[in-house]
C-alpha cells in the first residue's frame, strides 16, 4: 500500500513535471564546490549570480534561463569529468560555468570540445587551461596578470633586492617564475626564493630568516585562509616592517579573510584585480545587489568571477538569441568588452582570457573602522603574461 | 565464496552457478543499469572503477586484515604510471593496465615491507603517512607529474585497436565493468584458495598462525601486493577514461573513502565492495543532484545508521535473509 501510495506521488511529480516544462529554457549548468572544504567558493558565486540575476533577469535573448548547479567538492578529475558528461547528455545544457580547480577543467576539455559547448571557467587560473579547448572562455585571472604588474611597481617604487615566498604547489611555483623573470628583467635582484609546504600556519621561522638576510622587500604567494593569516601576522610580530623589510602581495588578505586577520593587515601592499571597495558606479550595484539576495556574502574577488562569468554567459545567450549555435556563441564573447564592478575589461580575441586592469592597494581603515583595500595605482588592461605571447 | 565452500549444500544447484555466478549477476546488473540510464554511463563508469579500487580494499582489510588507511597510494601510482605510459610510451589501453597494475603492486611490496612488521594503530598511522609522502612527492616532481595542476591529454588508443573511446561513455563503460568482472573473479579464486584461508587465518590469530608455520609477514607482503596490483588497475582505468590525472588521485578522502563504502556494503565480504559502492555513489549523486549544498549530511547519517544497526553491512543483511529463506526452503 506504500508503494502504491509513493509510486503515484512519483507519477503524480513527474506529471506536474511535463506540464510545467512548456518553453524550452536555455540551460546552464554551473559546477563548483557548494560543500565541503572549499564551499566558499560555491557560496560567494550562488550569491554573485543571484545578485546578476536580480539586477539582469532571468532572461537572455527572450529564453528563459535555467541554472542547474553540481557540486565538486575539490580536485577530481573523474568526477568533473561525469558531471560535464551528465549535464551535456542528459541535462541538455546549452552552457556551462564554473570550474576551481586546473586538473578539474583539464577533465572537462575534451568533453565539452566533443560536444561544443561554451565554457566560462570561473577560477582554474592556470594559463594552459584554455589551450585545452576552443570552447573555454576565463572571467578570473591569471597570477603572472597579476605578479608581472606586481614586479613592474616594486621596481618603480625603487626596490632593488628581494626575497620571494611562495606556497610549494603549481600555483605558487606560476607566481614566482613569472615575478622573478620580470623583477630581475627590471634590474632587480632575488635573494632568495623560499617555497613554504602548502598546511604551514607557524611562519616565524621563515620570516626570521628573511629577516636575516635583509631584503628591502618580501613577496608573497599564498592561497587564501590560514596560511594567509599566518604570513601576514608573523611580518607583524617579527617586525619586520620597522627593519625596513617592506611586504607586497597578492590576493593573501581576502575582503572575507581581511576581519579574521585583523590590524595586523594594515599598511599590507598587494597587487589584484578587485577590491571590494572599487569607486564606481558599477560596483555600488553590485554590492548593494549582493546584500540584497545575500546578507552575509561579502563582495570579494571569488564573487566578482562569478557575476562577470554570468555576464559572459547572459552576452553569449543574447548574441545567439538563445539558439544552441556554439560557434556563433564563441565568436560573440571573442573580443567582449563590457564594464565590470572590477573596472573595464574585455576577452581576448585569441586567448579568451579576460584582460582587466590590475590595481595596486594598501589595506586601511574606514570611517567605521572596517579594514579595506584603498586603490592606489592601477595597470590598465594587463592581459595573461603566463603566454608564451601576451597580447 | 568461503562460506559457499564450508557450506556444501549451495554448490548444488550445479558447479557452474558457483563458478562464476556472481560474475553473471555483475554483469546483468551492469548491463541493466546502461540500458535503463543511458545518459550516466560516466557516473556508472565511476562506479565500476571505484568497485574495483574498493574490492582491493575489502582484499587487504577484509580477508587479511590489514588495516590500511592508504590505499590511495596504490591507487595514485597506478594512475601515475599508467598516464605516463601513455603519454611517453605507448597509448595502448592493455598495456596501460599491465603498467598500472605493476605499479601498484610495486609500490604496495615497498611500502608494505616496511608497514607489514607493525599491527593495529601503528600500521594505520603508517600506512596515512606513506601515502601523504608519496602525494607530496607527486607535487614536489611536478616536471613528471604536472605538481598540483596534474596531467592532462593522456592519449588512449581503441582498445584491440578497433573500438575507440567515446564521448557517451558506452565504451569506457564496457571496458570498466569487463575490467571489474575479470578482477573480481580472479579474487574470488584467490579467496577461495588455501592461501586466502591462509589469510583469513592470520586475520584471525596471528601468533597462532606463526606457531602453526605460516609465514605471516610474507603472507600479508604478498596478499598486500595483489591488493596493490588491483588497486593499480583501478587506477590505470581511472587515468584512461578521465584522461587527467591529478594529485586528488593519491588523496587521504580516497582511501577514507573506499574504507567507507567497504563498511556500508559489508567489510568481511568481497561482495560487500560491490553493494557498497553503488550504494554509497548513487545515494551521494541523488542527494548532492537534488540540494548541492548540504547532501554530506545525508551521507554522514547514512554511515552512522549502517555501523549502528547493521553490524555486517548490506551483505550482512542479505545474507541473513538468504540463510532464512534457505531454511524455510528446506
Amino acid at each position: 500500500m506504500k508503494t502504491c501510495k509513493r509510486l503515484a506521488a512519483l507519477a503524480g511529480v513527474l506529471l506536474f513535471g511535463c506540464a510545467v516544462a512548456r518553453a524550452e529554457p536555455v540551460k546552464v549548468g554551473i559546477i563548483g564546490p557548494f560543500s565541503g572544504p572549499f564551499s566558499s567558493f560555491g557560496e560567494g558565486w550562488k550569491a554573485a549570480i543571484d545578485a546578476y540575476q536580480k539586477l539582469h533577469g532571468k532572461t537572455a535573448g527572450g529564453q528563459d534561463i535555467e541554472l542547474i548547479f553540481r557540486d565538486l567538492t575539490g580536485p577530481n578529475p573523474s568526477e568533473a569529468k561525469a558531471l560535464a558528461q551528465e549535464l551535456i547528455i542528459k541535462n541538455k545544457v546549452q552552457y556551462i560555468g564554473g570550474v576551481v580547480f586546473t586538473p578539474n577543467a583539464f577533465a572537462i576539455a575534451p568533453v565539452v570540445e566533443e560536444a561544443k559547448i561554451p565554457t566560462v571557467i570561473f577560477n582554474a587560473a592556470t594559463s594552459s587551461v584554455l589551450e585545452k579547448s576552443k570552447y573555454f572562455v576565463r572571467t578570473s585571472y591569471t597570477l603572472p596578470q597579476i605578479t608581472v604588474p606586481i614586479a613592474r611597481f616594486m621596481l618603480d617604487e625603487g626596490v632593488r633586492s628581494v626575497v620571494t615566498m611562495v606556497s610549494d604547489y603549481a600555483p605558487g611555483a606560476d607566481a614566482e617564475a613569472s615575478f622573478v623573470k620580470t623583477f630581475e628583467a627590471g634590474g632587480g635582484k632575488v635573494i632568495e626564493k623560499v617555497r613554504v609546504p602548502l598546511k604551514t600556519t607557524d611562519f616565524g621561522p621563515f620570516l626570521q630568516r628573511v629577516k636575516g638576510s635583509a631584503p628591502q622587500a618580501l613577496f608573497i604567494f599564498f592561497p587564501g585562509g590560514p596560511p594567509s593569516y599566518g604570513v601576514i601576522k608573523a611580518y607583524k610580530d617579527n617586525d619586520l616592517r620597522s627593519t625596513g623589510i617592506r611586504l607586497f602581495g597578492t590576493s593573501e588578505a581576502d575582503e572575507k579573510d581581511l576581519p579574521a586577520i585583523g590590524d595586523a593587515a594594515l599598511g599590507l601592499e598587494s597587487g589584484m584585480f578587485y577590491s571590494g571597495a572599487h569607486d564606481s558606479a558599477s560596483n555600488s550595484e553590485f554590492v548593494a545587489a549582493l546584500k540584497a539576495v545575500a546578507p552575509a556574502a561579502v563582495a570579494n574577488a571569488t564573487a566578482l568571477e562569478g557575476f562577470d562569468g554570468m555576464a559572459a554567459i547572459y552576452h553569449m545567450i543574447e548574441a545567439t538569441k538563445g539558439q544552441r549555435d556554439p560557434d556563433a556563441a564563441m565568436a560573440a564573447i571573442r573580443g567582449f568588452a563590457w564594464e565590470s564592478p572590477r573596472g573595464p575589461v574585455r576577452i581576448d580575441p585569441e586567448s579568451r582570457h579576460i584582460v582587466q586592469n590590475v590595481y595596486i592597494r594598501k589595506v586601511e581603515k574606514d570611517a567605521d573602522g572596517k579594514l579595506f583595500h584603498k586603490e592606489f595605482k592601477t595597470y590598465e588592461q594587463q592581459p595573461d603574461f603566463g603566454r608564451a605571447d601576451p597580447k | 565464496m568461503a562460506d559457499i565452500v564450508a557450506d556444501p549444500s549451495r554448490v548444488e544447484p550445479g558447479r557452474w552457478r558457483a563458478l562464476i555466478g556472481p560474475e553473471l549477476a555483475v554483469v546483468a546488473v551492469g548491463l541493466l543499469a546502461a540500458i535503463v540510464f543511458p545518459d550516466d554511463l560516466g557516473f556508472i563508469t565511476r562506479i565500476n572503477i571505484l568497485s574495483i579500487f574498493t574490492l582491493s580494499i575489502a582484499l587487504v582489510v577484509g580477508q587479511a586484515g590489514i588495516g590500511t588507511l592508504g590505499q590511495a597510494a596504490l591507487f595514485g601510482a597506478g594512475s601515475y604510471a599508467a598516464a605516463l605510459w601513455a603519454l611517453h610510451v605507448s597509448a595502448e589501453p592493455f598495456s596501460g593496465l599491465l603498467v598500472g597494475a605493476l605499479a601498484g603492486a610495486g609500490v604496495a611490496a615497498a611500502s608494505g615491507l616496511l608497514i607489514l612488521r607493525t599491527r593495529g594503530l601503528t600500521l594505520i598511522m603508517l600506512s596515512i603517512a606513506f601515502a601523504q609522502v608519496l602525494l607530496e612527492i607527486a607535487n614536489k616532481a611536478a616536471f613528471v607529474t604536472g605538481g598540483d595542476d596534474g596531467l592532462a591529454d593522456i592519449p588512449v588508443n581503441p582498445i584491440l585497436g578497433a573500438v575507440a573511446f567515446d564521448f557517451h561513455g558506452r565504451v569506457g563503460f564496457c571496458y570498466t565493468l569487463a575490467a571489474l568482472v575479470v578482477v573480481y573473479f580472479c579474487l574470488r579464486r584467490l579467496i577461495a584458495s588455501p592461501f586466502g584461508l591462509t589469510c583469513r587465518g592470520i586475520k584471525g590469530d596471528r601468533l597462532r598462525m606463526r606457531a602453526i608455520g605460516a609465514p605471516v609477514v610474507r603472507h600479508l607482503l604478498c596478499v598486500y601486493a595483489i591488493g596493490g596490483a588491483v588497486a593499480g588497475i583501478a587506477g590505470a582505468l581511472s587515468a584512461q577514461t578521465t584522461q587527467v590525472v591529478g594529485l586528488g588521485n593519491l588523496g587521504f578522502e580516497l582511501s577514507a573513502e573506499g574504507l567507507v563504502m567497504l563498511s556500508i556494503g559489508g567489510v568481511g565480504h568481497l561482495a560487500g565492495a560491490l553493494l557498497g559502492v553503488p550504494t554509497f555513489m548513487i545515494v551521494r549523486h541523488v542527494t548532492a543532484t537534488i540540494n548541492p549544498y548540504h547532501w554530506l549530511l545525508v551521507i554522514g547519517v547514512l554511515l552512522v545508521v549502517t555501523v549502528l544497526f547493521l553490524p555486517g553491512g548490506l551483505y550482512g543483511m542479505v545474507d541473513k535473509w538468504r540463510r532464512r529463506a534457505g531454511q524455510g526452503g528446506s
